[in-house]
């Protein structure tokens, strides 16, 4: 199966970094999904907004996102916020 | 005679002791806050690199490069970010800062956004003025690199000034540090690779991505840049102390010999003096 490799990010470190099956986040816009063989894509994320990651296994984590861009290339994507902290954490 | 100078001697041990305990004292703080410090920096790293490509890729491919963060102005006015120490004693660690930007800053109109009490206090009275100034390197917050970056960014976009550049040292290794000064507008794209892929979708649209993007990158930048300033200067601190417990304990290594001396030579007159009033 197709997978995207994820890395969310900040400043003060860094949060994810791995296969995934697909992420969802806020953008300006509204939610956005990528999954694999998405086009390159950019936006703006939220100020205030929710991420869910699907990993390799099929689990699912939400983390709270607070601004940055949502960037695809290439099948990597990336997360780059602000703050970032995973709700089960 | 010999007793006063024996007196002396006691004297510039017990003053040495004390200093060489100062010295001590601040190599071990600098030690336990390089640690920190190293860990902070190398989780701001993968976050310099992701976002850095991700500028890159909005800002090349999609403004066509001609975006006016893209494109060079002539430079008659430049601001440099100076991130120095909050204290002195680390070595030559600040006084190597401010020689770069002396040697640096020749050639045009300069000012300067100070961070760091070292820094403002040497820029308050220099050629260059101060626009805004941060107080403390240690612990300098994302949220106050934000107000900076907003602020250089509204200058840079009514063209007050052509260059901004961001002076900073980079930890190499405990021996080893570097000032470097790093242009962040316009945005420095000599390092980006080509993008062979294809044609890529901006929401909402790569101006308004980018504007809304920079501030916060230039805000991660300076504040992986402190993060790396703040562990040069511990590292610095704990070197130059280090030293400085050294040449102590050899002083007092050769105050002792000294003093041994001294007792030595004052116990053998002494005795001559008693042995030769015997004598008679």
């Amino acid at each position: 199966m197709a997978l995207i490799h994820l890395k969310i990010v900040t400043p003060q470190g860094q949060f994810f970094d791995a296969d995934a099956q697909r992420v969802m986040v806020r953008t300006t816009g509204g939610d956005v999904a990528i999954l694999p063989h998405h086009i390159d894509y950019s936006a703006a994320l939220a100020e205030v907004g929710q991420a869910r990651v699907t990993d390799a296994n099929g689990q699912i984590r939400r983390g709270e996102v607070q601004g940055g861009l949502l960037h695809v290339s290439n099948d990597d994507v990336q997360v780059i916020t602000n703050h970032f902290r995973w709700k089960d954490e | 005679m010999a007793g006063a100078s024996m007196k002396d001697i006691k004297l510039r041990i017990r003053s040495v002791e004390s200093t060489m305990q100062i010295t001590k004292a601040m190599q071990l703080v600098a030690s336990s806050k390089l640690r920190g410090a190293r860990a902070r920096m190398e989780a701001s790293k993968p976050y310099m690199k992701v976002a850095r490509t991700a500028v890159w890729d909005i800002a090349l491919h999609n403004t066509g490069a001609q975006s006016h963060y893209v494109i060079p102005r002539e430079i008659r006015q430049r601001c440099y970010i100076v991130i120095a120490g909050d204290r002195g004693l680390a070595g030559s660690y600040n006084a190597n800062m401010f020689k770069r930007i002396e040697w640096d800053s020749r050639d045009a109109m300069c000012c300067v956004i100070p961070i760091g009490r070292k820094a403002i206090e040497y820029y308050s009275h220099g050629r260059m003025s101060i626009i805004t100034s941060a107080e403390k390197v240690e612990g300098l917050t994302l949220e106050a690199c934000g107000d900076i970056a907003r602020r250089i960014l509204e200058s840079y976009d009514a063209g007050e000034y052509d260059e901004i550049v961001l002076a900073y040292t980079s930890f190499v290794s405990v021996l080893l540090q570097k000032t470097k000064l790093k242009p962040l507008l316009p945005l420095d794209v000599r390092d980006a690779p080509e993008r062979t892929s294809r044609q890529m979708l901006c929401e909402p649209g790569a101006d308004a991505l980018l504007k809304d993007f920079l501030p916060q990158y230039l805000a991660g930048l300076i504040y992986s840049a402190a993060c790396d300033s703040f562990a040069s200067e511990q590292a610095a601190r704990r070197v130059a102390m280090d030293s400085a417990t050294k040449n102590a304990s050899e002083m007092i290594e050769n105050l002792s010999l000294r003093y041994n001396r001294a007792r030595q030579s004052s116990i053998t007159q002494e005795l001559t003096e008693i042995v030769a009033g015997a004598e008679y």
